[in-house]
């Protein structure tokens, strides 16, 4: 995947654009205030973005934590609900806890080097390549079939249409 | 804008008595200058006449994504129409000042023909026409690229429009130069790791040059996008902003690129000929292998390659915030396929 422009870039191009390329032209009010709207649902996107995957798995845990909790308080009452609750526990409240992903931006900045290494890679295989070292032409072999199935899993993922919007 | 207009026209039209600008509108699509269309309403002592314009205009050098010469378009146009029968618009002049209409600019014909060419293929109401229009639209190709370049290009002014280094004193030398403008270009487009499949394009261009051919000059953005055509003939090759002296099958490279692309069929006609690459090599001799079709496809695309992801980065960086250039990154994706496939990636098909 791209690390840059990340989703972040892409909503904030998208809020600018169309708080400066579209709002001014906008004469029905009722349009006008779809369009802040639009903006006002994009910039909650964006808050979201960076926390979700965390909270999810944060709250999750807590939420673990919170049956194990009540379980442990009804431990003497023998009521059918409160059987109900211990049943409950057994079940979902066994589920093991989730690990707490990384923030995106720190996976980015690693897969950003990794990726910039390969780069320089390629330079340096393109450098023995023309000095007639073949291992090199296989280095570079690798390097593509691992890169080639990534860029158009990218592609699929992510283009819509032919991408040529606004071209003639 | 309306009485900058007015204003220059006076210059192109000195024996207007009075002279109006009607129909003014911007005109959609490109994304590289900004046109408008009119209509210029010239009275004079011998009457009214019309005449059906364009005005090109560069965007802000902040968002403009290819560096190109008003001036240097004009002198193109007019030179095309005086040595060649290649249907262009007559340019009326250009603005270098860019006080008048905000920054440089040209004013030219307006030329008839329709412009929707996706109506030539598949289920569009003039595919009858595909093949009458294609080999005129071969036809034309061929006549520029077999033009003494001197007669296109007297001054110079096409060997290395971009001002990048370009040598075009011989085949081995353009390819050598640029080539290497492609690669010194590298940093100036690396906004993400991915793009290393950029320059192992630049790269593998550099290691697998073809066999020679003359150099011509080349539209540049020869594609099934850039032509008007009516009645089975091609009536304007426009858009020449990325013209330049290169190799022939350059073009025929780009013209593959966007066809695939746009979902057209350029290549397939004429028909009759055994599609436009038959038809171009018949007319021409030049005998171009689809292996060397495929190396300036590549070749091609590393030419729009760099401005094009260039912008993306000065957008990405903020020195603009141009959205188009945001949304260049997924136009930009669009070619990746076709490239890893022409590249030998494994496992790849277009």
């Amino acid at each position: 995947m791209n690390t840059t422009p990340n989703i972040d870039q892409l909503l904030e191009g998208v809020l600018i654009s169309l708080g400066t390329d579209v709002l001014p032209y906008v004469s029905n009010p009722k349009a006008a205030a779809t369009v802040q709207m639009m903006q006002s649902i994009l910039q909650g996107v964006r808050q979201v973005l960076p926390v979700v995957d965390q909270r999810l798995a944060e709250e999750h845990n807590a939420m673990l934590h919170v049956i194990a909790e009540i379980t442990a308080l009804l431990g003497g009452c023998d009521e059918v609900a409160a059987e109900r609750i211990r049943e409950r526990a057994a079940m979902i409240g066994a589920e093991p806890e989730l690990p707490i992903p990384l923030p995106r931006e720190v996976v980015a900045d690693a897969h950003r080097a990794v990726g910039n290494a390969l780069t320089a890679t390629m330079i340096d295989l393109d450098e023995l390549q023309r000095a007639g070292v073949a291992a090199a032409d296989d280095g570079l072999a690798v390097l593509r079939a691992h890169v080639g199935p990534r860029v158009v899993r990218d592609t699929h993922t992510i283009l819509v249409g032919n991408a040529l919007l606004g071209r003639g | 804008m309306r009485d900058a207009l007015v204003d220059w026209l006076g210059d192109a039209f000195p024996e207007a008595d009075a002279i109006d600008v009607v129909g003014f509108e911007p005109i959609p699509g490109g994304y590289s200058r900004e046109t408008y269309r009119f209509d210029a309403v010239v009275r004079c002592a011998g009457g009214e006449q019309v005449h059906p314009l364009i005005l090109r205009k560069d965007p802000p050098a902040a968002v403009s994504i290819l560096q190109t010469s008003r001036h240097v378009e004009h002198d193109l146009l007019e030179s095309l129409r005086a040595a060649t029968s290649i249907p262009v618009s007559r340019s009326l002049g250009h603005e270098s000042d860019p006080a008048r209409f905000g920054e440089c600019a040209m004013v030219i014909e307006r030329m008839g023909g329709n412009a929707q060419t996706s109506d030539l293929f598949h289920d569009g109401p003039d595919v009858d026409q595909a093949d009458d229009v294609m080999r005129h639209l071969c036809e034309i190709l061929v006549e520029l690229h077999t033009t003494d370049i001197g007669a296109i290009d007297p001054r110079g002014a096409l060997a290395d429009p971009r001002g990048v280094g370009i040598d075009v004193t011989t085949w081995v030398r353009y390819i050598d130069s640029t080539v290497e403008y492609y690669i010194d270009s590298f940093p100036t487009i690396d906004y993400d790791p991915t793009l290393m499949v950029v320059l192992d394009l630049f790269l593998t261009l550099r290691r697998t040059p073809p066999r020679p051919l003359p150099l011509a000059v080349v539209h540049g953005d020869f594609n099934p996008a850039n032509f008007l055509y009516a009645d089975g003939r091609v009536t304007a090759l426009f858009d020449w902003e990325n013209a330049r002296i290169g190799d022939p099958r350059e073009d025929l490279g780009w013209m593959t690129t966007m066809d695939i692309l746009s979902n057209s069929n350029v290549m397939d006609h004429p028909r009759d000929e055994g599609g436009f690459l038959a038809y171009y090599n018949r007319l021409t001799g030049f005998e171009v292998t689809q292996a060397e079709i495929d190396y300036f496809t590549l070749f091609g695309t590393a030419n729009i390659a760099v401005p094009v992801n260039a912008a993306i980065k000065r957008r990405i960086d903020g020195e603009s915030t141009e959205f188009t250039h945001l949304y260049l990154t997924q136009s930009s994706m669009g070619t990746m396929p076709n490239l890893l496939r022409l590249l030998g990636y494994p496992g790849v098909t277009a």
